[in-house]
């Protein structure tokens, strides 16, 4: 009985939330009750174990931490230790749910399937590295760049005050990857104490030694602290691996019981604290930090937006791989956040976006209001992208389609174009260097989904997305999710009744947006046509001379013939589904013809 | 007493903490405890060179992406372990010496590509010469082990340690933690 009683004490969690085990308690309990053994009944009396309901539950809060400061949603206004904070805080969270059971079963199995609590954990501190990566990657000159690293080091500094050591191995991880490593301009300005402070960090975090100045450091620290998941979790699958289950005479093997539970009863040991010493969260940063934690790149995607900020010193470097590498699959088990998981997120972020920056509370904010929040987003396009109906404003379902869309697992292979070799009958230019594609044939390289062209040597370093790609898949995943009311659908019509004030910052906005509002339409083929007709558009308006306009003019039907031809095909694969953007083609093709016959 | 660092690289389950113990582990295996320091060190004598190997066993971090280039970066040498019995294992491997080479910087790594479980014959997935091939193609030993009949085990790491004395890894010291 006592030794009932000892589990119960040892392991509340586990006699908490087993069903099971709860069952098979009670039957005894009442067994022995039976007997008329009352005094015995007290030791496994379940209902002293304190209730540990909040693990079972993904989204507890604790209320004490909704406590809302006024603090900023914007990555540069943010200060090194609010970010930290923050950090810490999701951190906590998601390492606060991973229970016993889960532990264990990783150290059993060596895998995540079926595990959803210790994946999100890890999804968390991978997507932090990368968040990481993007947002230095995203900056175009070494010194911007430079500027957020060290950032990034100020938050590691907070990290490491704060013991939150998962985070830390995060951001260090993020600091320290190739992709940043390689970058000799940005790192010439970076100044010297912050160099020296990050390689303090690299050496507390190294693994030298089985991690030894980790552990020491680990041990030393006494209350709140948040462990470097993956270094115990080593520890727990090493040890299951070099210790039989079993020793001689078959007996159970007492020792390696005991040391197990040594190394999982330390770390539930960490998960008791009901808040973060010192740490005040704001919810609608929390949700802002917490999608852009959520992007999913590919390391090669990554990888390649390095080279083109910084390309390769063909003196010091190895010679190129000329194909692209893909080892994204080693990762095998982790995949990015499922749907329901990101359409959550992109709810609670995009609330939080409009509670703090739509002032007037109308349900719109403005381009300026944009700007400013999508500097937390690297490589999040332009306003005019999110502005579906152009009206110069963005809607709530505006920006959270956009982001639904944004997230779409295959945008990792948006960046991919697929070029191929092509001879042009008119003066091309590079997309990437902007010169001329020079030759007579086979000048250069276009993409045969999004059209760009480039120079041989400059079509592995272009880092524009393939529209058309980002656009296929997202338009699958749309359909998936216009059942959440955010779909596709209901985004050209749903902003029609605006105020006419609106409608005057809308035409002076379209009038310097122009070249950008071409890529608004989710359909995947128009894209690549709006993009020519735009560009005919444009040819009719400056061309001057009657001959030229003329010549022009021949081409032109030739291409709206061939425009022509391809929107009937595209009539019969596409459907009624979408019928309102084939007319909205067809609209623009009207115009261009009265547009050139007004012109001629 | 030279020290050697290697790593072992593989996708989970290929046998990578099989390996690593089988070849620490002498009698007293009911001693190891996998959170001290010198769990993972083992003296051991090559061509007339006592040395003292510490492994790092990446099981259970595969993961955890970013940690991937921390340990490749404290390494000098490379264990990069498939299973025969698994395809998938050694499709996820094709990658890693370019891996290897964008966190090193340099071309010339020592690193031996190692088939486990080739006790398992009856369930190959992966031909004796497909990995053979990618070896050559990498220019590194190839070896095909057993964790589980300890065949091979000590041998690969001997070789490790003779590839490392003859091509040793420059030391990435200093602030080039940044470069
Ligand atoms: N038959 C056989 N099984 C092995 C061998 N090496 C490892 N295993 C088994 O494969 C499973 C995974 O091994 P483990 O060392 O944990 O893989 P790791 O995840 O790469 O560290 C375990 O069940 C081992 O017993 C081997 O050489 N032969
Ligand atoms: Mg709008
Ligand atoms: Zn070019
Ligand atoms: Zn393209």
């Amino acid at each position: 009985m006592n030794y009932w009683g000892y589990w119960i004490r040892q392991f509340p969690v586990q006699f908490d939330l087993d069903s099971k085990l709860q069952t098979v308690i009670k039957n005894f309990g009442t067994l022995v009750q039976q007997k008329g053994n009352s005094t015995f009944k007290e030791p496994i009396d379940l209902s002293k174990v304190p209730s540990y309901d909040w693990m079972r539950s993904i989204s507890v809060r604790n209320p004490s931490m909704r406590h809302n400061r006024k603090v900023s949603l914007v990555f540069n206004h943010l200060e090194p230790e609010e970010l930290a904070d923050h950090l810490t805080y999701l951190e906590y969270r998601a390492f606060r749910r991973i229970n016993f059971t889960d532990f264990k079963n990783y150290a059993m199995t060596a895998s995540l399937k079926d595990n959803p609590k210790l994946e999100r954990s890890i999804a968390l501190f991978n997507g932090l590295s990368q968040w990481i990566q993007c947002m230095v990657l995203s900056k175009t000159t070494p010194q911007q760049r430079a500027d957020v690293i060290v950032k990034f080091c100020n938050v590691a500094k907070k990290l490491r005050i704060l013991q939150n050591f998962n985070s830390l191995m995060a951001v260090v991880g993020g600091l320290t990857h190739s992709a940043l490593a390689r970058l000799y301009k940005t790192t010439a300005c970076i100044p010297s104490e912050t160099q020296k402070m990050l390689m303090e960090h690299t050496e507390l975090l190294s693994s030298n030694n089985n991690f030894i100045n980790y552990r020491k450091v680990f041990h030393q620290c006494t209350g709140f602290k948040i462990p470097i998941l993956g270094v115990h979790l080593k520890d727990l699958i090493l040890l299951h691996t070099a210790l039989p289950d079993r020793v001689e005479g078959n007996l159970v093997n007492f020792r390696k019981m005991a040391q197990l539970s040594l190394i999982l009863r330390e770390l539930t040991k960490l998960q008791t604290h009901d808040s973060i010493p010192g740490v005040f969260a704001n919810m609608d940063l929390i949700n802002t930090l917490r999608l852009s934690l959520d992007m999913h790149y590919t390391e090669d995607e990554i990888y390649e937006l390095s080279l083109a900020r910084e390309p390769r010193n063909s003196l010091s470097s190895p010679s190129t791989p000329t194909k692209p590498v893909v080892f994204a699959e080693w990762v095998a088990g982790m995949r990015p956040p499922d749907p329901q998981t990101i359409n959550k997120h992109v709810h609670d972020m995009v609330e939080a976006v409009f509670k703090n920056y739509d002032n007037d509370r109308d349900g719109f904010i403005s381009h300026a209001e944009f700007e400013a929040i999508a500097g937390n987003f690297p490589f999040i396009d332009s306003f005019c992208v999110l502005d579906a109906d152009q009206d110069g404003m963005i809607s709530k379902a505006e920006m959270k389609t956009y982001f639904i869309r944004a997230n779409c697992h295959a945008l990792r292979n948006s960046f991919k174009h697929d070029f191929h070799e092509i001879t042009y009958f008119k003066p091309t230019f590079c997309i990437h260097c902007t010169g001329l594609l020079w030759g007579l044939i086979k000048q250069g390289w276009k993409c045969k989904d999004c059209g760009i062209n480039a120079h041989k040597h400059c079509k592995d370093l272009v880092v524009m997305e393939c529209r058309s790609k980002a656009s296929v898949a997202c338009n699958r995943r749309l359909d998936s999710l216009s059942s959440n009311g955010s779909g596709s659908q209901d985004l050209s019509y749903s902003t029609k009744r605006k105020m006419s004030q609106r409608q005057k910052r809308t035409r002076v906005h379209r009038g310097t947006q122009t070249e950008e509002c071409y890529f608004v339409d989710p359909l995947p083929r128009e894209l690549g046509e709006e993009g020519d007709f735009r560009e005919l558009h444009e040819r009719l308006l400056k061309a001057e001379e009657v001959s030229k306009l003329r010549d022009e003019n021949e081409r032109l039907k030739l291409m709206l013939k061939s425009c022509e031809e391809q929107i009937v095909v595209l009539q019969s694969q596409i459907g009624s589904i979408q019928k309102n953007t084939i007319s909205f083609i067809l609209e623009q093709m009207e115009a261009l013809h009265i547009q050139r016959d007004t012109k001629v | 007493m030279r020290e050697y660092k290697v790593v072992v690289l593989g996708s989970g389950g290929v046998g990578k903490s099989a390996l690593t113990v089988k070849f620490v582990s002498g009698t007293f295996m009911e001693k190891y405890d996998p959170t001290i320091e010198d769990f993972y060190r083992k003296e051991i004598e090559v061509d007339n060179a006592p040395s003292v190997l510490e492994i790092l066993d990446t099981a259970g971090t595969e993961q955890f992406a970013s940690m991937r280039d921390l340990y490749i970066k404290n390494g000098q040498g490379f264990l990069i372990v498939y299973s025969i019995t698994s395809l998938q294992t050694f499709q996820d491997i094709r990658s890693m010496k370019e891996q290897i080479i964008r966190v090193k910087g340099v071309e010339k790594i020592p690193m031996i590509l190692v088939g486990n479980k080739c006790d398992l014959e009856h369930q190959r997935e992966v031909p004796y010469q497909e990995g053979a091939a990618l070896a050559q193609g990498w220019s590194c030993p190839f070896m095909e082990t057993s964790a589980k009949s300890t065949n091979n085990v000590n041998e690969v790491f001997i070789e490790i340690v003779r590839e490392m004395n003859t091509s040793p890894v420059k030391e990435n010291k200093g602030c080039c933690t940044l470069l």
